[in-house]
């Protein structure tokens, strides 16, 4: 029997193992730091914890105060699903920016920049920019609707109930929407120019080459953007804590900052634990449904 | 002329000698760490005490570490955690207790009942703030609580004479110095209870006194929280009361367009920076009607996991002895709790600076009228149960009855868990 027959002498057999060679620094990492806490923090859900105390199981114990007694739960879950459901919106503003700077448009190319100029900057900073920009007595928002007439008094935008929630969202939006953009607009630049020659030829109005070329074609840039709009929401700590600390009363709490003060405010890590736990599961079912919805098969590798 | 040959034979000369006498060194070496709480600006002090105590004590090192508000609490609990400590800690406001409450601090009335000269240093009232069923878990490291800031020019024009006498004086007082949206009558800082006071000059209290259940659903809390509301409504209450934490109604203040300002001591130092206004003729200084006030000192405390506890507890005494808190309270300008060296403070300060002197001078008196500061070992918990319902109700979102019904349930049920 010559060495090319045995077990590593088989093609595939060596493949497999340059494969798991490769992916073995990352999927440690990846074990170490996501799968090993998670799966910590959901035994920890069942416990009764904190630093200098012995864990004792106690079940459902968390879910049912979550569930029966913690009415900062409802209203965060609440705030954060209002947040996600602002991401199509943006999407959508951003495919319309996207179409824009990918037309024939004079300076097409600086319009693009400008827009994608606030992604870069730090949310915090973002956070610092809006919360003086919303101000009631300097703020330069209040200026301008004072002096175009639309209002008679101050607006306190981030101190009112009302406000505060659909104010940061926009800060938000402000934020990402040139990163939306640039993901569409590759999309858009990837959509083969014969299929809109042939559309033409055959007489297919504007709009049905949108909703039948161009938007089919970009459901993985979508799918992408939707995911993403998923995962900021959840994860827009920085952004709520900086402009309102999640106030007023509750106006702005989300998932992500009432986990975190359960936690590092109140010394509840097995609630907070219990929270993350629940936020997981919702960004699970979100992240299947928007995969659903983009037919199933978003960022599947086709083979030949 | 040193020859490359001479350089060498002298660096492993060097080289040799650290790594022989590196094992004496350590094993002679006892180390504490000392966390403090947003103190970095006084790094040549505190580095200079540290040196100072090494000096005196071979063989002794102790590191420091800051750390920003919001950061403290995360930092130290994952400390805790890692069964790592800091060996002694600089805490604000309740937090302390709240440590204490958790074993996370050392018991110092042990150490107190052995060394009587040193209780004796400290406010025996602000040391209290840090008992914790019956034992000693923190010493005041610098000291303070809530006063009347007033503006004298906008008092002088609305015909007011002096500062006001109970809490409907306040609202009386704030609504004649309100003018639109050019000035408001009155502003509180809102953080750690700091506004209590304007509830417990209205007879209301929070708790009953075994701290076991809520005592402040009633007609007279509500009659309060709706004259506040509505006193919010109208104007005369600044709604940044309610919804700022420290920039936002000092800044305001400094602002020189609000008449009365309810915060503690450090709250002169930060409008004084940004107002102009603030001379010794133009700002009043003087306690809330009854003489309420809500105390958010900074104490020292003693990890229950530090190595070396007497060290800490050595460490601790020498920087609130007097030349440490006296070195502190000079270049601060505070008052640090130590009886002997708050006294000289202002007795300093009476001359040099009338008006710190003033502002200082509250924060000895009535210290047995302090409020706000109950011994809870879940302080942050009950706090969060109770004050986004006040919150809602000051902000006209609930009214007053509901809000506090919402919050007597909220805060019974963390009562009953704790």
């Amino acid at each position: 029997m010559t060495a090319g027959k045995g077990w590593w002498g088989q093609r595939r057999n060596r493949q497999l193992t340059l494969i798991a060679c490769f992916l073995l620094p990352s999927l440690a990492i990846f074990f170490l730091y996501r799968i090993l806490p998670l799966g910590w923090n959901v035994i920890l859900s069942f416990e009764s914890w904190s630093p200098l105390k012995p864990a004792a199981w106690v079940g459902f114990e968390h879910y049912v105060e979550m569930w029966s007694y913690d009415d900062v739960f409802w209203v965060s879950l609440w705030n954060t699903l209002i947040f996600i459901a602002a991401s199509p919106l943006v999407i959508a503003a951003a495919l319309g920016v996207a179409l824009l700077v990918n037309s024939d448009l004079r300076g097409a190319s600086v319009y693009r920049t400008i827009v994608f100029l606030s992604y870069p900057l730090m949310t915090v900073a973002v956070g610092i920019i809006w919360r003086w920009m919303y101000d009631e007595r300097g703020g330069i928002i209040n200026y301008a609707l004072r002096a175009s007439g639309l209002v008679d008094g101050p607006v306190g935008f981030l101190q009112s109930f009302d406000w505060a929630l659909p104010s940061v969202i926009f800060a938000g939006v402000w934020q990402t929407i040139g990163f939306y953009m640039i993901i569409l607009l590759t999309g858009l630049q990837s959509i083969p120019q014969n299929l809109y020659e042939a559309a033409r030829i055959d007489g297919a109005p504007a709009y049905a080459r949108f909703f039948r070329i161009t938007l089919p074609m970009l459901r993985p840039s979508i799918f992408l953007c939707v995911v993403v709009g998923i995962l900021n929401s959840f994860t827009s700590f920085d952004l709520v804590y900086i402009m309102t600390n999640g106030g007023p009363g509750h106006a702005t709490e989300l998932l992500i900052t009432h986990i975190y003060k359960s936690a590092f405010e109140q010394t509840k890590f097995d609630y907070a634990a219990a929270l993350t736990v629940v936020q997981f599961g919702l960004l699970l079912l979100l992240t299947y449904a928007a995969n659903k919805a983009a037919g199933g098969n978003a960022g599947a590798v086709e083979q030949d | 002329m040193i020859t490359r040959r001479t350089l060498l034979k002298t660096a492993a000369a060097a080289a040799a000698t650290s790594v022989i006498s590196a094992p004496a060194i350590g094993q002679g070496t006892k180390k504490i760490t000392f966390l403090t709480w947003n103190i970095i600006d006084q790094k040549e002090l505190i580095e200079g005490w540290i040196k100072r105590f090494q000096s005196t004590r071979p063989g002794v090192e102790v590191e420091w570490l800051d750390k920003k508000g919001p950061e403290f609490a995360p930092f130290y609990q994952t400390q805790l955690a890692a069964g790592t400590p800091p060996d002694v800690i600089n805490t604000q406001g309740a937090l302390g207790l709240e440590y204490a409450a958790q074993g996370a601090l050392l018991d110092l009335s042990p150490l107190f009942a052995r060394e009587a000269a040193t209780k004796a240093r400290y406010d025996a009232n602000y040391l209290g703030n840090w008992m914790f069923e019956g034992k000693n878990y923190m010493v005041p490291f610098y000291i303070t609580k809530t006063l009347l800031f007033y503006n004298k020019p906008m008092f002088a024009k609305a015909g007011l004479a002096g500062p006001p006498k109970n809490f409907d004086e306040i609202l009386a007082f704030a609504q004649k110095m309100t003018s639109g949206e050019i000035a408001s009558g009155f502003m509180t800082l809102n953080f750690d209870w700091l506004y209590w006071p304007l509830f417990a000059m209205s007879g209301v209290d929070l708790v009953t006194p075994d701290l076991k259940k809520t005592a402040f659903n009633t007609p007279k809390a509500i009659e309060v929280v709706d004259k506040l509301a509505k006193a919010t409504q109208s104007g005369a209450i600044n709604k940044i009361s309610w919804t700022g934490r420290w920039v936002e109604p000092n800044g305001a203040f400094g602002a020189g367009n609000v008449g009365m300002l309810h915060a503690h001591s450090p709250a002169y130092f930060f409008f004084k920076g940004q107002g102009s206004w603030v001379t010794p003729e133009t700002l009043g200084v003087a306690h809330m009607p009854g003489n309420y006030a809500t105390p958010n000192s900074h104490g020292l405390g003693i990890s229950k996991g530090s190595k070396n506890p007497e060290l800490a507890w050595d460490f601790v005494k020498f920087i609130t002895d007097n030349a440490q808190a006296g070195e502190l309270a000079t270049r601060r300008k505070l008052v640090t709790g130590n009886v002997a060296v708050d006294q000289a403070t202002l007795a300093k300060l009476a001359n040099d600076d009338p008006t710190v002197y003033q502002v200082l001078k509250t924060q000895l008196e009535h210290t047995d009228k302090m409020t706000g500061n109950w011994r809870f070992g879940n302080d942050t918990r009950i706090k969060e149960a109770f004050w986004p319902e006040l919150q809602s109700a000051l902000l006209g979102r609930k009214d007053a009855k509901s809000a506090l019904a919402d919050a007597d349930r909220r805060m019974s049920r963390e009562l009953t868990r704790s």
